[in-house]
């Protein structure tokens, strides 16, 4: 490939990750359902993870970063300096996502919640408070 | 290394022992146990922290570095406790050994208790976490670990309405607000490639190589300004300055009284933490030329947004007819008025914004406390409901006048010691004005406080209270707080002189904070 194309790919898709943010911000504000607000929020916090994956990018040929000889010679050393993928990304999108996952489990519960004791899951008649 | 133990001890026991507790409730049903368990858990963090405290402050006498599993700082995760940390875990830990103390009393008579100590110790887990951590990842992590307990016990009342649409509130935005510090680490990882805070800091002075970390990867001047504006919009939501403050007179009051004293006194603090981290140590005015005009335009919007946290909260808190909203109001105005002395970027500023943050504490916990008393008897929130209650609960009502007099502001409590620092530290700068928003606020505040002890004191009882015993289970930790506020009051000259002029000194010279980094890597045979 050539690196034309690949600027381009990374540009498209970088693009496409601000726009996603953008729509699901717009959707956590500005929807009245509290689900799609829930939803939106995942979307959310995907893009985040995929904005970090982004950036432990590396074009092919990319390997895994592990070293199969314990006392590698300089040539291996090399091939695995111009191969290995940053694994630190991924490792933070991993944790990332678990946190994610209970924070989405809680606020789900308690839309739950919310829906037992107004009947509805729409923000305009949750209104109980002052503001 | 390993005589440092304590460091890296304090945050992941407090974590063990708040998620052993569920486990406990498989077989053991009786109150009294998980009272002395919350008793046992904080005492220990109070003395890990004082401990911590001493060692920093008095035996190193500078940051000292934890690498867990024996990684040099860059690659591994790191816990960094320099004087900051030290000041911020102790208090916390003080003040929550307090709030477990009078948790004891508070939940009598209340199912799920095994669940609320549950959370309380996450809390305090992950705030002490969050102030211990050399790493701006696991600085997202214990933010998480903090919001996720601080989420679930705004929400401990279940069958509350107001409980239950505040927590909704809460959760839904404070998930976006931690996700968008999320991708500020994302942009500080593409540019600077490395999340410890010793190395960035490195970096955005200038410096070019740390040991075992990459070059500079990318444009960090850029990327640093786009991290610095998202994370401080995460940290203000965290602190409730004025844009972000909708959801603090909420949730902040639909919480059960203690957590209401630890949301209030504490948690808001963690943001201001993570303000003075990002502003004067990872970047700071000293920084390379670009980052150093972001972060001064950035400590300027943060002066108007304080200031406007203190007038429109101040206003607010008049018109409130309930007394923990009133309350609630009352912690955005002093909030705003740490954040404007935090950002005027001088070091006596600094001093006044920490201890401020610390009489702020004191004081709040008690005034929440206290009125919670006052509230379970009269069995409303309502002012005018609770009038002439305090009449029948004396020494409640002491504590209560001696917490609204300090955050007012009347010698020799500690609120006047530290309101007059930040005067001096607003004129110090030359921004008069500031001083005129000190003192207006400060007397929107006093009529508020004025209707606030009129109603629960002076009025006359419209009706009978029965069940009026003052007991010594809530007495303890409100005497004690009212005793801390003289206490401080009295020694705040030799206080700002000994332990907050050194903070403030080590906050800047940050390279001090980056050189403890560097020795643990030669220790660790780098």
């Amino acid at each position: 490939m050539s690196t034309d194309l690949d600027l381009f790919l990374a540009n498209v898709s970088l693009i496409s990750l601000l726009a996603i943010i953008g729509i699901s911000l717009y959707g956590i504000l500005a929807r009245p359902n509290i689900i799609k607000k829930i939803i939106a929020l995942t979307i959310f916090t995907d893009a985040a993870n995929l904005l970090a994956i982004l950036v432990g990018f590396r074009r092919p040929p990319s390997a895994p970063p592990v070293l199969l000889n314990l006392q590698p010679s300089p040539s291996e050393i090399a091939e695995f300096s111009s191969t290995a993928v940053d694994p630190l990304p991924q490792a933070l999108v991993l944790t990332a996502v678990v946190i994610g996952m209970a924070v989405n489990m809680l606020i789900i519960f308690i839309a739950l919640q919310l829906y037992r004791l107004y009947g509805t899951l729409d923000v305009r008649k949750v209104r109980r408070l002052r503001g | 290394m390993f005589d440092f133990i304590t460091i890296g001890l304090t945050p992941p026991l407090m974590i063990a022992m708040a998620f052993v507790l569920p486990i406990f409730t498989l077989f053991i049903r009786r109150k009294g146990f998980y009272d002395v368990y919350a008793l046992i858990a904080t005492t220990l963090a109070l003395i890990l922290t004082a401990y911590n405290y001493y060692l920093v402050l008095y035996v190193v006498k500078q940051p000292i570095v934890y690498p867990f599993g024996g990684w040099p700082p860059p690659i591994g995760i790191v816990y960094e406790v320099d004087a900051l940390s030290a000041y911020f875990g102790l208090f916390t830990a003080a003040i929550m050994l307090m709030i477990a103390i009078y948790s004891i009393w508070y939940l009598k008579g209340t199912s799920g208790y095994e669940w609320y100590y549950t959370m309380l110790l996450g809390l305090e887990a992950g705030m002490i976490g969050c102030a211990y951590t050399g790493d701006a990842f696991n600085l997202f992590v214990m933010l998480e670990v903090l919001s996720v307990a601080a989420y679930g016990l705004v929400v401990f009342y279940r069958m509350s309405h107001e409980a239950v649409e505040a927590g909704m509130k809460y959760s839904l935005i404070g998930a976006v607000a931690t996700t968008v510090y999320f991708i500020a680490l994302v942009f500080i990882y593409g540019s600077f490639g490395t999340l410890n805070m010793a190395d960035i800091a490195y970096k955005s002075r200038g410096g070019i190589t740390f040991p075992y970390s990459g070059m500079i990867v990318g444009n960090i001047h850029l990327a640093s300004a786009v991290a610095l504006a998202l994370s401080m919009w995460a940290f203000t939501f965290k602190s409730a300055v004025v844009p972000n403050h909708f959801w603090l007179p909420d949730a902040h009051p639909a919480a059960p009284t203690p957590v209401s004293a630890a949301l209030s006194g504490l948690v808001v603090k963690v943001g201001i933490y993570a303000i003075i981290r990002f502003l004067y140590t990872i970047y700071g005015l000293d920084s390379v030329q670009p980052i150093s005009n972001v972060v001064s335009t950035v400590m300027k919007l943060l002066i108007v947004l304080g200031a406007l946290s203190a007038l429109i909260a101040s206003a607010l808190m008049i018109v409130q007819s309930d007394i923990k909203r009133l309350i609630a109001y009352s912690t955005i105005m002093h909030v705003g008025f740490i954040v404007i002395s935090l950002s005027l970027g001088t070091k006596l500023g600094i001093e006044a914004a920490l201890y401020h943050t610390v009489n702020h504490a004191v004081g709040k916990a008690l005034l929440f406390m206290s009125a919670g008393v006052l509230i379970k008897v009269a069995g409303s929130r309502d002012i005018d409901e609770m009038s002439g209650v305090g009449r029948y609960l004396r020494l409640t009502t002491l504590t209560l006048t001696l917490a609204v007099l300090s955050l007012e502001g009347l010698p020799p409590l500690a609120g006047f010691f530290s309101k007059l620092l930040l005067y001096e530290a607003f004129i110090d700068s030359g921004l008069a004005l500031l001083a005129m928003v000190l003192i207006i606020s400060s007397a929107f505040a006093l009529l508020a406080y004025i209707k606030l002890l009129y109603g629960v004191y002076f009025k006359l009882p419209t009706k009978e209270f029965t069940n009026v015993r003052e007991e010594w289970t809530y007495l303890i930790p409100l005497l004690a707080l009212a005793a801390s506020l003289v206490l401080l009051g009295i020694s705040a000259p030799m206080f700002v002189e000994k332990v907050l002029a050194y903070i403030s000194d080590e906050l800047f010279n940050p390279l001090k904070y980056v050189r403890a980094a560097d020795s643990i890597i030669k220790v660790l045979g780098g």
